[in-house]
């Protein structure tokens, strides 16, 4: 973490790359400079639509049409890159920077093995024979601790997990030992502990290799672990620059600041953020049905009963015939939810954490009474959640879902007013000619403009979403809400919002919350108790203080050893 | 695999079965081919055992299962008009349809689909709005007009092209072939291009829609940041890629075209079996028309298959589980 003085690598001066609109032009990357000595990691951190994607984009020369870079200089070892022509970019493409994406699913070729992959990526630079690429291939995945690369050669991509496949685009962008790796939210789609791994192995590869890395992602506490500067970008600036630990523990800018403060990590558990808080909203509407006995605050209130989930794979005709004769196996099952036996107090905020297929999406679902359970009772203040028989279904109102993507969880024909009033509507809580003053009156309360009723989801931003989603769970009066993972894709600013809102609106409706999360530091911030799930079981529980001052079981530790942490701030 | 073959199998069993009641009704409904056979002074004996010969006394029911018997011997019976076994006259017309079939369906394919990527690749340049125009016409301009237009214009006004027929044929494994001689050849380019037009603009669009989607793709992309050339990109990422929905087009194509190439054949006289069923509808040649439509329904049958298993041969995510 030591200034160089080397010769920079790299050296980005003015950088502005913009994009043409039907509205001008969109200043993506507006006059960005920086420098890179070899071997340094640079953490490239902001929020979305911050413009750090497009400036490594612009580096590696890849910008997506009608984009361009309009001025500045992009110097590699002093040769401008800016107006080199087509080949002579793609000759540096691969061999001297190359670039890892966030999203391994998405990057790698599905319909080609990854043998195949690498090799078109050594062909793309020297001439090579088909023994000697797989050769180099094999190689290759063992410097990136796949085990059996002599039989993982010939995978395919979907037969590798999500950090499996990272790994492999890893050892892609290193197979011509790069000077310089961009690597673009590389970890953002994978869970906690793979993310503790590749970042390790990261680190051990870099020093390992000499390369440069430019780290782009929107979470300080993974660039704090793995880069020696920082850089802050904001609206298509650089708006703080600087070695690693002076920028995230004596911040200068305010914005750098302000994300800080936005994070959940940084606060005392259950106090508002600082970010996001600033606006009073008014207070939600009153409640219109209260003929239901509820139960005091802290008692017993929503009861999963040993619930159980097993998904199982239909069989054809013939194999069914020959499973039943024995020739084949049957196929496999998949218990997603294990006998877990769970109670929520009234009142109470349970958080569920868990690495992707723990079951804990699962298990919200069952006791949201989406999914039905195999077996297993799920009651809500006595009353059982699902109705009985075959075609069981959920018989109450009073437990609500928002979902993690509200891209996906609105309907984008509907009006945000009939998305809000459909389900109240439907259970008569309000009348139709009550229902827009309701919506507004809902709207109003999650902190959005009232007139906002009649637009439609689109335009709005992910956060505005994520607010239209909760007052739509509001809408149905409910006492429970299952967040499923509420604030996973978004922002930390308007994460900082949300939790914000989540924490208000429960004190002011006395909601009881089943938070599901693979975060934990929001889990933190936000539950009173926590589960931890793992392979379809509760592993641990209890009060949320506990569990992180002082884990017991092996996975909890490990969960938690995996979280990047960043650096205290100095006071 | 052998699994999924055979499942396949197992279900085109049950279509052929389904489609043979089908067609065996459904040709039943049909006029009275007796009205055909005999002349209509023939005296009532005549008559009568003219009916009692082809079984026509007989209810529907065993009528169809005598029928089922003997297809599954092979015989489809004699048509009423040519008196030969329809086997046979099959036989010698499936040949020209499927020489002519395959001709258009490879050419719109072979040719289609890199125009159409390229399309795709570079959707605002000149040439790609020009390629874009002409597939929108090859969609509208109807098959008749288009063929008889390359007839005035190759065969009449600047005579470079026959007009019809098959031409010189080669007999290989005793099979005729026009494609092997000059002759041949020449007659079969005009009806090929004329069957393949709606094909070939088809393929365009298909092929131009998946080549732009994958371009922002992720893959694309990151196989441009390890220094791929385009070419290669296009060849080998992107054409594997769209290849899924193109092989689906190509099969669905490829069956409708080998039963329904009717006005093509009609124009250019080729003599396929599109003319041959068109005759023994006017002329209620039962046989025929059942032996035409069953072997239309196993041809789509087959077609599907091969279609089906190409997909798990392209996509090795099919292949899983069901290996």
């Amino acid at each position: 973490m030591t200034e160089t003085t080397s010769a920079p690598l790299l050296e980005v001066t003015n950088l502005k790359t913009w994009f043409p609109s039907g509205r001008g032009e969109i200043k993506a990357v507006d006059g960005v400079s920086f420098s890179l000595a070899p071997g340094e990691v640079l953490g490239l951190v902001g929020e979305s639509g911050s413009g750090k994607s497009i400036t490594g984009f612009s580096i590696i020369g890849l910008i997506d049409e009608p984009g361009r870079i309009v001025e500045g200089s992009i110097r590699l070892e002093g040769r401008e890159l800016i107006g080199l022509p087509p080949h002579e970019l793609r000759a540096i493409r691969g061999k001297t920077i190359s670039m890892v994406f966030q999203d391994p699913m998405m990057t790698l070729n599905p319909v080609l093995s990854i043998g195949t992959q690498i090799k078109l990526a050594l062909e793309a630079h020297e001439n090579i024979s088909a023994a000697d690429a797989r050769e180099r291939a094999i190689k290759a995945l063992a410097q990136v601790r796949i085990s059996e690369p002599e039989r993982k050669v010939d995978f395919f991509p979907h037969q590798f997990s999500g950090g499996m496949r990272q790994r492999v685009a890893i050892a892609i962008a290193l197979l011509h030992r790069p000077k310089l790796i961009i690597c673009d939210e590389p970890t953002t789609a994978l869970d906690v502990s793979i993310q503790a791994e590749i970042l390790t192995e990261m680190k051990e590869l870099v020093a390992e290799l000499g390369t440069a890395l430019i780290w782009i992602s929107h979470d300080l506490a993974v660039v704090s672990s793995l880069a020696d500067r920082v850089a802050v970008m904001r609206s298509g600036k650089i708006v703080e620059i600087g070695p690693a630990l002076g920028v995230l523990t004596r911040p200068q800018h305010d914005y750098t600041k302000a994300l800080l403060d936005a994070l959940p990590s940084r606060a005392k558990p259950g106090q508002l953020l600082l970010r996001g808080s600033g606006i009073a909203d008014a207070a939600p509407p009153p409640r219109k049905s209260t003929t239901l006995n509820l139960p005091p605050l802290g008692s017993p209130y929503l009861v999963v009963d040993n619930a159980m989930k097993r998904f199982e794979k239909p069989a054809g005709l013939f194999r069914s015939l020959a499973i039943k004769s024995g020739i084949a196996q049957p196929l496999p099952v998949v218990q997603a939810v294990d006998g877990v036996t769970i109670t929520l107090k009234r009142g109470e905020v349970l958080g569920l954490v868990g690495e992707s297929g723990s079951g804990k999406s699962t298990l919200g679902r069952m006791a949201a009474g989406i999914t039905v359970p195999t077996s297993g009772t799920i009651r809500l203040n006595g009353r059982p959640v699902m109705s009985e028989g075959r075609n069981a279904r959920k018989i109450t109102t009073r437990i609500q879902t928002i979902f993690q993507d509200p891209f996906a969880s609105l309907n984008g024909r509907m009006r945000i007013g009939d998305i809000i009033a459909e389900g109240p509507l439907a259970h008569k809580l309000v009348s139709r000619a009550e229902a827009l003053v309701y919506v507004k009156e809902w709207l109003a309360a999650v902190g959005l403009d009232p007139t906002f009723a009649n637009r439609f989801p689109h335009q709005f931003s992910g956060g505005q979403r994520q607010r239209i989603a909760i007052a739509r769970a509001l809408a149905m009066q409910p006492d429970v809400i299952v967040c499923d993972e509420p604030v996973a894709s978004l922002d930390v600013s308007i994460q900082a919002q949300i939790i914000n809102l989540l924490i208000r609106l429960r004190a002011e409706l006395d909601l009881s919350l089943i938070f599901i999360s693979h975060d934990l530091s929001v889990v933190r911030h936000l539950c009173d108790r926590v589960a931890i799930m793992y392979r379809g079981k509760i592993v641990e529980e209890g009060v949320a203080s506990t569990i992180y001052a002082d884990p017991q079981h092996d996975y909890t530790r490990r969960l938690l050893a995996a979280v990047p942490v960043l650096p205290e701030a100095a006071e | 695999m052998l699994g999924f073959v055979l499942q396949r199998l197992w279900q085109a069993a049950i279509v052929v079965i389904a489609m043979s009641a089908l067609v065996f009704c459904g040709v039943y409904a049909v006029g009275n081919p007796i009205d055909v056979l005999i002349s209509p002074d023939a005296t009532q004996d005549i008559r009568a055992a003219v009916i009692a010969q082809y079984g026509l006394d007989q209810p529907l029911w065993r009528q169809y299962f005598a029928f089922l018997g003997r297809i599954v011997e092979g015989d489809f019976g004699r048509s009423l008009v040519y008196s030969i076994p329809v086997s046979e006259l099959i036989l010698t017309r499936l040949p020209a349809t499927l020489e002519l079939t395959l001709a258009a369906v490879l050419f719109a394919s072979l040719v289609g689909i890199p125009i159409g990527m390229y399309a795709g690749y570079r959707p605002h340049s000149l040439v790609s709005r020009a390629i874009m125009a002409i597939s929108i016409l090859g969609f509208s301009v109807p098959t008749f007009w288009f063929g008889l237009m390359l007839i005035m214009v190759f065969a009449v006004q600047c005579g470079c092209m026959p007009a019809g027929g098959r031409g010189e044929t080669v007999n290989l494994f005793g099979v005729d072939f026009s494609f092997l001689t000059g002759d041949g050849f020449a007659h079969l380019v005009l009806p090929a291009l004329n069957l393949a037009l709606f094909k070939f603009s088809l393929m365009i669009r298909l092929a131009r829609a998946g080549t732009r989607e994958l371009m922002l793709s992720d893959t694309v992309k990151f196989a441009r940041a390890a220094g791929l050339s385009e070419f290669t990109v296009l060849s080998r990422h992107v054409l594997r890629l769209i290849s899924i929905p193109l092989v689906t087009v190509f099969g669905l194509e490829l069956g409708s075209t080998l039963a329904f190439a009717v006005v093509t054949e009609t124009i250019f006289s080729w003599p396929g079996l599109g003319k041959l069923i068109i005759d023994s509808i006017t002329s209620l040649d039962r046989p025929v028309m059942v032996a035409y439509l069953m072997l239309v329904a196993l041809l789509f049958i087959v077609i599907n298959l091969i279609v089906d298993l190409t997909y798990a041969l392209l996509d090795p995510r099919l292949r899983k589980g069901r290996a």
